[in-house]
């Protein structure tokens, strides 16, 4: 960690030219960080005649991750929605020149004196579930409503019509369950076959999809308030029924469907996003969503157990959602699926 | 062996969490140990029903493809449905449970889209048999998580 901090200062003081004396200390790697290698610091330098301290966030590539996703989209997003209103942290510097520290990174705002929720814990936010629910479904909803050009996140995006959205998703996810698989997958294998069978209709409209928004992936504090929404990297253009869905999983509930992400019912949450975001979460198309969704969790957990399996990262956090992900995503496909085909062939 | 491989698991989870990771300085650390006490946790529940969830699924399935074999008619499915209900397990260790497993789980894939897109009156019943058979295989495999709620 002393190697990294003088290379953090050194990268510091070269974006900072009228600092000097920089220091970088109490540098900590944060667990879950699975598609990048987080750290927490805190950077001090002379500037203006006063002594200035700031809590930083870096977020560097890893050698292999549980998503490969690039680091300029998911920093784009900070820098698009950070002047919105929209709790994220401001992003400072993005780093491609792999002399500063090996690989790619950036650096960003850190948000101190908060939590993160575990999906992995039945009760994740107690006393505090239903003010963060309202709130976590009230962000979603304005991040579906946001203009992606206006807010300059469409920059550099892979544009997307209405009625293709759900095509390229589900094109992109059966193609790493192709590459990645290392046993049969006969519950994905069937879902996909459900999924081409019965596409949704065309997107109500195209909007920012946040790509992975759901419990443990926010910040609130000791009053509930959510203070950052974190862990953009794949955030795309598409169905804002897809982002709806992901929070809405199972998985992030401790397989409480009614109760979404182990906040507020499931019935409110919907009402609530479709009121902050002016659009309809119909219920055949977002039945379609939930299982593309289910699918699309099964190829991130057969890809990171992958990565662990062929030794390319061994980190444990690729070990444990191959295991108990898939397990979560194998039952809510099975039971689902199973009801589609009885009432198909009904 | 003694102690059960279940108890030193489930031994080795406590103190993990109970006792070695409030020790640990870096924050890193420690989530790290607590993933791995917790995956000590399914591995003690995995270590007893390992066998006998792959060697129920393989007979199930051949169970499956012995009755589908009677009703399908394409010829080189039927075979290879025949072929692989004769078959018997020559081995009980898990990794050739998990080699004969893949076979018939590749086997199943193709069963089930075989039965999907079939307008026959054999293929309603088939295809419900097959979910049944998936949705009871999924539930078999289910995995503990300790709740620290």
């Amino acid at each position: 960690m002393e190697d990294l901090a003088s290379r953090i200062a050194a990268y510091l003081a070269h974006r900072m030219p009228a600092a000097s004396g920089i220091e970088v200390s109490g540098i900590s790697r944060i667990h879950g960080g699975a598609s990048r290698e987080t750290f927490r610091l805190r950077a001090s330098w002379q500037e203006g005649g006063a002594r200035i301290e700031r809590a930083l966030i870096l977020r560097r590539d890893p050698v292999a991750s549980l998503i490969e996703t690039e680091r300029d989209i998911e920093y784009n997003a900070y820098r698009a929605f950070h002047p919105t209103g929209l709790p994220v942290p401001e992003p400072l510097y993005l780093e491609t020149d792999l002399q500063w520290l090996d690989r790619p990174f950036f650096v960003m705002e850190q948000i101190e004196g908060c939590a993160a929720g575990s999906p992995f814990n039945a009760d994740p936010y107690g006393p505090l579930a239903e003010k963060i629910g309202r709130q976590f479904w009230t962000h979603l909803g304005h991040i579906a409503a946001a203009d992606p050009h206006g807010i300059g996140f469409a920059a550099n995006m892979e544009e997307i019509a209405p009625d293709e959205c759900w095509k390229r998703e589900l094109d992109k996810w059966e193609k790493v369950i192709d590459e990645d698989e290392l046993e049969p997958q006969p519950i994905a294998r069937a879902a996909i076959r459900w999924l081409r069978r019965n596409p949704p209709t065309p997107a109500e409209r195209i909007s920012v999809v946040h790509g992975d928004y759901r419990t443990g992936n926010f910040l609130y504090d000791g009053e509930g308030n959510i203070r950052a929404i974190l862990d953009w990297e794949m955030c795309h253009l598409g169905d804002p029924l897809e982002d709806v869905a992901w929070a809405a999983d199972p998985l992030w509930a401790f397989e409480r469907a009614e109760r979404p992400g182990g906040m507020i019912a499931r019935e409110e949450a919907l009402r609530i996003w479709e009121e902050a975001s002016g659009l309809k979460a119909d219920p055949v198309r977002l039945r379609w969503w939930e299982i593309f969704n289910s699918l699309k969790g099964l190829a991130i957990w057969i890809s990171s157990g992958k990565e662990y399996q062929t030794g390319a990262n061994r980190d444990p956090i690729l070990a444990f959602p191959s295991w108990y992900c898939t397990d979560v995503h194998n039952r809510v496909l099975a039971h689902r699926l199973a009801e589609l085909s009885k009432e198909a062939r009904a | 062996m003694k102690p059960d491989v279940g108890t030193v698991m489930h031994g080795f989870f406590g103190t993990l969490l109970g006792e070695i990771a409030p020790h640990l300085g870096a924050e890193y650390s420690m989530g790290n140990v607590g993933i791995m006490g917790m995956m000590m946790y399914m591995v003690a529940e995995e270590y007893d029903r390992a066998a006998d969830i792959r060697a129920t699924e393989n007979r199930e399935m051949r169970s499956l493809f012995s009755h589908a074999a009677t009703l399908v008619t394409e010829p080189a499915l039927k075979a290879k449905l025949s072929s692989a209900a004769a078959e018997k397990e020559t081995s009980l260790r898990i990794q050739a449970l998990n080699a004969r497993n893949a076979a018939l789980q590749n086997l199943l894939i193709e069963l089930q889209a075989h039965a999907e897109a079939s307008d026959a009156g054999w293929a309603r019943n088939l295809e419900a048999r097959i979910w049944d058979y998936l949705v009871a295989a999924a539930e078999r495999r289910k995995l503990p998580l300790p709740s620290f709620g």
